[in-house]
């Protein structure tokens, strides 16, 4: 029976032992980065860094809370031997923090009690809140109540700001119109409806390859929607109206006007 | 004596055989404040840029087939900045699989004196506007939300007045052909931006 619980004790306190050296390492890690790779470091790695950490710790917790590991609170430990002497094998142990296991730092490291710098810390704060007597404290309190419920409420009930918005929104109603939509894109697709930069000459239509061309050459526009009646106003004019052209006449037209185009090469 | 033959097949093979994911929509100018506040919002943690950018379409007419289209851009905040050419090809808008359209895209930094150089090659300028906006990006995905103007005065770009009383918001990527998952990232983010603004695959060839 006590040799079970011998057993129990004694691998509960391997393991806790092991998680304590890898969240060790991952601290030891990443102290080293911080402190030498703080340039390159990237606010997602540091974060991941504490991703890792809290994740270790939290293993920690587990396992102490685990049905299966004994009670450490319940154990005692007690120094059997002091010596003022230096204890190479403890300097091992303990990464050389503790070279000796003398009569001055064993109370230290054996207290159940919080370390002496905190316990300092709790002191002098123990100390201020004493100080502000009761009246004034009741207060703060109050003042820090209210804070928080007052930011918890904001947090809590976005709604009514949204729905606020959302009422603006609908008020202008339509954010866009889809005629604008069509005029841009036929805009910085074809340069529909942008001045023509070249003057354009008293194009006839259906008689492809005559004088106009010589002076001016068609247009893209006038290449793709020749044929249509809308060809003067194409050119320098507001947006021509949109003619329900041929495509067939369309066709033959483009045909013709590139073949005359072909005529005046510049590299003829 | 024939004219020498003028290349009009778009460029293929090699890493410059990139396509362009596009979706086009407009907004109001009163609804602007809202959009660019709600692309902040989506989009990669930046200051999105400011642009002025003036773009000149020139065209090349070859034997046979469409004319053949070359945008050359330059940045009017910036003169001393390189030129922008752009080759765009035929639009792909057919297939329903995918929900944006598609296009073959050539990019080039050009020099000054590009505007010249496509003169000498026989180019002709076809027309000009001037797109006053900001870009937002977000990874691959680059959204232009731009005021087109018009150029009133050929060459001269102090000289414009705008379009429409609507800006152009246009998201796009580009990436390597038969990339079609791009289009459902597209969609996604267009979904987010809806109802301030659609952004659809429009084929500019209804519209002509």
């Amino acid at each position: 029976m006590q040799q079970r619980e011998e057993k129990q004790l004694e691998a509960s306190t391997e393991s806790l032992i092991s998680r304590v050296a890898h969240l060790k390492n991952s601290l030891h890690s990443f102290i080293f980065k911080l402190e030498n790779e703080y340039e390159r470091l990237t606010w997602p790695s540091v974060l991941d860094n504490f991703a890792l950490l809290s994740g270790q710790l939290n293993t920690i917790n587990k396992l102490l809370r685990n049905e299966k590991t004994p009670s450490f609170r319940n154990q005692v430990i007690i120094p059997l031997l002091l010596s003022p002497d230096r204890d190479e094998e403890l300097a091992k142990l303990t990464e050389q923090r503790v070279p000796v296991f003398s009569h001055e730092i064993v109370p230290d490291h054996l207290r159940t009690k919080p370390d002496p710098e905190v316990e300092e810390l709790e002191k002098q704060l123990s100390v201020e809140a004493a100080r502000i007597g009761p009246d004034a404290a009741q207060k703060q309190i109050q003042t820090l109540n209210k804070l928080c419920s007052n930011l918890l409420e904001k947090l809590n009930n976005p709604r009514d700001d949204r729905e606020t918005e959302s009422a603006a929104v609908r008020q202008n109603k339509q954010s866009f119109n889809p005629a604008d939509t069509t005029a841009l894109v036929a805009a910085v697709g074809f340069g529909k409806g942008l001045a023509k930069c070249r003057p354009p000459g008293p194009v006839a239509p259906g008689q492809p390859g005559q004088g106009p061309m010589m002076t001016g050459g068609p247009t893209l526009q006038q290449v793709t929607i020749a044929g249509s009646s809308g060809q003067q106003a194409a050119i320098g004019g507001p947006v021509p109206s949109q003619q329900p052209g041929q495509p067939g006449k369309m066709q033959s037209n483009i045909k013709t006007n590139i073949k005359s185009a072909s005529m005046q090469h510049p590299y003829r | 004596m024939e004219a020498p033959p003028v290349t009009v097949m778009p460029v293929t093979g090699g890493t410059i055989n990139m396509m362009e994911y596009l979706l086009q929509g407009s907004v109001l100018d009163q609804a602007l404040e809202s959009l660019l506040h709600r692309l902040k919002g989506l989009c990669d943690n930046m200051e999105s840029e400011s642009f002025a950018d003036h773009e000149t379409v020139y065209l090349l007419k070859g034997q046979q087939g469409n004319p053949f289209l070359l945008r050359a851009r330059h940045s009017l905040a910036h003169p001393a900045a390189p030129w922008h050419l752009r080759y765009l090809g035929q639009p792909e808008v057919g297939d329903k699989s995918r929900h944006a359209l598609v296009r073959n895209c050539v990019d080039v930094a050009a020099s000054h004196s590009l505007p010249d150089f496509l003169n000498e090659m026989g180019f002709r300028m076809d027309h000009e506007f001037v797109a006053r906006g900001q870009i937002f990006r977000k990874g691959a995905l680059k959204v232009v939300v731009s005021k087109l103007f018009r150029v009133l005065v050929p060459g001269n770009t102090e000289n414009t007045e705008p379009l429409s009383l609507s800006y152009l918001v246009e998201l796009s990527v580009l990436a390597p052909a038969g990339q079609d998952t791009m289009s459902e990232d597209m969609r996604s983010f267009a979904e987010q931006l809806k109802p301030l603004v659609h952004l659809e695959k429009i084929d500019p060839k209804r519209h002509m």
